[in-house]
């Protein structure tokens, strides 16, 4: 049980951890653009903004994705590899998926 | 004018993060009918900001339920297996199955499964309740407990017919690939009537996975540049503080409750799917 616990814990502050940083580099992007649009005498390019917003989201789709390869080295780490190749298993259908998707229309 | 519409798209997100995060279902079945018909946006820009409003759900509410340890995640890898693999096929298949039959499939799935919960509603936590034993739930230690704030004490489960779990995992991810909609509305009854887990930890145990399987299609969509961020920025934003919000909610509310309000959005969404149906007929023979 308690092993169990302590990698609910590393998950959690994982994930809640990652979400604030995705937010905040949307709501930095978000917040720079309002000052632009207020002040005319300090204005950063719009795009250089929308930059800092589409980083957050790619960080946002990077997420799950670390979370898996997360749970696979802790999985590994604890000698437990029936779980670890699940894990892998899980992380390189989703690497497939996205190797087949790109190209498509 | 850019301003408000910022504004609205964070307060729709919120509003549907809250109420999809902690249904488990995640938010992108709401969000994407609401951008498109009331916020005029294209289609592929909304199934792109609602794709990742449900990452953002899924892991902006993750916290509280693994502290709480109602999601289960031995359970949530195993399953991943299964959908990401009926993600893939349904990815290779896109295009050969016509899309209006699956809309009628979809809506029959939902009202069977709105059926089989109220069903259940009789046996909420199977609590002590001495259980056939599954080889797969024991040899992968699947079996859990968690606190349930409402009955005041812990609750151990266990996990039933993890096979038949895995099969409707697949079909689950291939069906929601196919139609680019959330499969969390789909889990759910799964785990709930095959599996036989107490409802909160299936929609915790939903809520955890669904990220995965949207990681993997927004990734597809954000290399081939369709998320727009105008569009997913605010969307993102509003949807993490709507699954904190979603999640807080699901801790305190009663069981049963819960699988009535559960209960009636299958039933709202089987009619919307077949609303769907009936409209593309409709559309086929105008044209």
């Amino acid at each position: 049980m308690n092993r169990a616990g302590w990698l609910e814990e590393l998950l959690a502050a994982f994930l809640r951890y990652g979400s604030w940083s995705a937010s905040a580099a949307i709501g930095l992007g978000y917040a720079l653009a309002l000052i632009g649009s207020h002040a005319p005498s300090w204005n950063p390019p719009v795009l250089f903004n929308m930059r800092i917003v589409r980083v957050g989201i790619a960080l946002f789709i990077l997420l799950p994705i670390l979370r898996v390869l997360l749970m696979l080295l802790v999985f590994i780490r604890e000698r437990d590899f029936r779980f670890a190749f699940i894990a892998g298993t899980v992380l390189a259908i989703i690497l497939l998926g996205i190797f087949l998707g790109v190209p498509g229309t | 004018m850019a301003g408000s519409f910022n504004l609205w798209l964070f307060a729709v997100s919120m509003a549907a993060s809250a109420l999809g995060g902690m249904l488990g279902m995640a938010s992108g079945i709401f969000i994407v009918p609401i951008l498109t018909i009331f916020g005029h946006v294209e289609i592929d820009t909304a199934v792109g900001a609602s794709l990742v409003s449900v990452i953002a759900c899924s892991c902006g509410g993750a916290a509280p339920f693994l502290k709480n340890r109602l999601t289960n995640i031995r359970l949530a890898i195993v399953l991943e297996t299964a959908t990401t693999t009926g993600a893939l096929t349904g990815v290779v298949l896109a295009g050969i199955v016509p899309v209006s039959y699956l809309y009628l499939l979809f809506a029959v799935i939902l009202f069977l499964s709105a059926h089989q919960m109220l069903a259940r509603r009789r046996s909420p936590v199977l609590a002590s309740a001495p259980a056939p034993a599954c080889n797969w739930s024991d040899a992968l230690e699947l079996d859990s407990g968690y606190h349930d704030w409402e009955l005041g004490r812990e609750v151990t489960y266990r996990v039933h017919r993890v096979a038949l779990g895995m099969v409707l995992m697949y079909g689950a991810g291939l069906i929601s690939a196919l139609l680019g909609i959330g499969s969390g509305v789909l889990k759910i009854p799964a785990m709930d009537t095959a599996m036989r887990l107490p409802i909160k930890v299936s929609s915790a145990t939903s809520n955890f996975m669904i990220g995965v399987t949207a990681a993997a299609s927004a990734a597809v969509y954000f290399i081939r540049g369709t998320i727009v961020t105008e569009v997913a920025g605010p969307v993102a934003f509003g949807s993490v503080l709507g699954a904190i919000v979603g999640a807080r909610i699901l801790l305190i509310v009663p069981n049963d409750k819960f699988r009535l309000l559960f209960i009636a959005v299958l039933v709202v969404l089987g009619i919307q799917m077949l609303l769907i149906v009936f409209g593309v007929h409709l559309s086929e023979v105008l044209r």
